[in-house]
């Protein structure tokens, strides 16, 4: 299967690294969806979720508070201003998501993004 | 001869300073540690922000276009110049904030003698108060953003003056601070913000890829861009110069700290002296006692 490398940035750190199957992301003109080898692009992203597909059925999902995304070489690369992970693989994942709901709330956006995009969060929840 | 009673309170005294100064060394330390790790971590972030701007400066310049941003006009004479700086909120760390102070005020009179306003914008107590004290005016002060940096409130400090200089109301906006070199050393930076040099910028990166833009409208994703980029400029002075101010407190407490303990020696010394002299004068006073009796 082909992947291609993924990073999240924010001003706080690196939020996620790693080699994924494809990318769903909150762009300011509509949610678009990267595979490997796309063609080069930059767009501005919304406050929302990114929805990451990681391969061997593992998904996860990073709320973020709008920023920038870069697709080149395939390579996504998201300079967001704030972003919390929603893995399932830590047992916190009720206050992250509680952390990520602050987030969005907090975001410099229009009410049906936000409202998206905490209904987005929650139904995380209801999947695991 | 001193008094007895009085040297031992003066130890006691001593030790307690040193004490103090010892345990804020540690805390300064500790700190120091834990400010270094967050801008290793934001390093991340301009390392990414350059490139991206840099890539796009590059696509506007590769269609034909100048680049005529406004962030990236520079200007030949400013009459007016926007100096932000940074000091800490808390004293004790030696020449930490005189040093920012006097930097300021070299710039102050430079800038005055070739006939440009100066407009300050402080962040942290000492240097408010010191330029309050001056009788020197102030358009923006902010006083517990050095302690405790946060991205939002560096964002907003920022942006009241990028919003000046959007609207021609100055022509430069100037950062200066104590940054962190070493646990050591700590070295003034000055740093323009904007108009943005774009020779700052790394080029060689641009990949020949043709590069497709959303929304579709480069030089608003260009301003948009560089607006962030200003916004974490300004928070990771505002870490570097926390950093700086811990690294110089613990120096000027371990220096603080090993002076008291010199104190306390010496002054151990005077003490027994003094209570030797002091047993002296009495067996001689006993001795003549038992003469005068034969």
């Amino acid at each position: 299967m082909k992947t291609m490398k993924l990073e999240i940035v924010t001003p706080h750190g690196l939020i996620y690294e790693g080699d994924v199957a494809q990318v769903t992301l909150p762009g300011k003109e509509g949610e678009f969806g990267v595979l490997p080898e796309h063609a080069s692009l930059v767009s501005l992203l919304d406050a929302g979720v990114i929805a990451v597909e990681i391969g061997n059925k593992k998904e996860m999902n990073v709320a973020i508070n709008g920023g920038y995304v870069k697709v080149d070489e395939n390579k996504v690369s998201c300079i967001v201003d704030g972003a919390v992970a929603l893995s399932d693989e830590d047992g916190e994942l009720s206050q992250r998501i509680e952390e990520a709901k602050e987030l969005l709330k907090k975001a410099e956006t229009s009410s049906t993004a936000i409202a998206t995009a905490v209904g987005k969060v929650e139904s995380v929840v209801k999947l695991h | 001869m001193a008094n007895l009673k009085e040297i031992q309170r003066k130890i006691r005294s001593v030790k307690n300073t040193q004490k103090t100064t010892n345990a804020m060394k540690l805390v300064s330390s500790a700190k120091l540690k834990r400010t270094e790790e967050l801008a290793k971590q934001s390093k991340v972030y301009a390392a990414k922000i350059t490139e991206m701007i840099d890539e796009i400066a590059a696509n506007i310049a590769k269609q034909g276009d100048a680049v005529d941003n406004i962030f990236f006009k520079p200007v030949a004479n400013p009459k007016t110049v926007d100096l932000v700086f940074i000091t800490a909120d808390k004293g004790l760390c030696g020449g930490f904030n005189s040093q920012t102070i006097k930097h300021v005020n070299a710039l102050l009179t430079e800038y005055k003698a070739s006939g440009v306003k100066v407009r300050l914008r402080a962040i942290g107590k000492k240097g408010i108060s010191y330029y309050r004290f001056n009788d020197i005016d102030m358009l923006q002060e902010i006083s517990d953003l050095s302690a405790a940096p946060t991205y939002a409130r560096a964002a907003e400090f920022i942006n009241e003056a990028v919003e000046d200089y959007l609207r021609g109301e100055t022509d430069r906006i100037v950062v200066v601070h104590n940054g962190y070199v070493n646990m050591i050393t700590q070295e003034i930076r000055q740093e323009q913000l904007v108009p943005v040099d774009p020779s700052g910028l790394v080029r060689g990166t641009v990949s020949t890829s043709e590069l497709e833009i959303e929304p579709d409208d480069d030089d608003t994703l260009l301003e948009a861009l560089v607006r962030r980029y200003l916004e974490y400029s300004m928070y990771y002075a505002l870490i570097d110069s926390l950093a700086a101010e811990h690294s110089a407190r613990m120096q000027a407490m371990d220096s603080a700290t090993t002076n008291a303990r010199e104190m306390a020696a010496k002054l151990t010394v005077q003490y027994n002296k003094a209570r030797q002299e002091a047993i002296t004068t009495e067996l001689i006073e006993i001795i003549s006692g038992m003469e005068s009796m034969k």
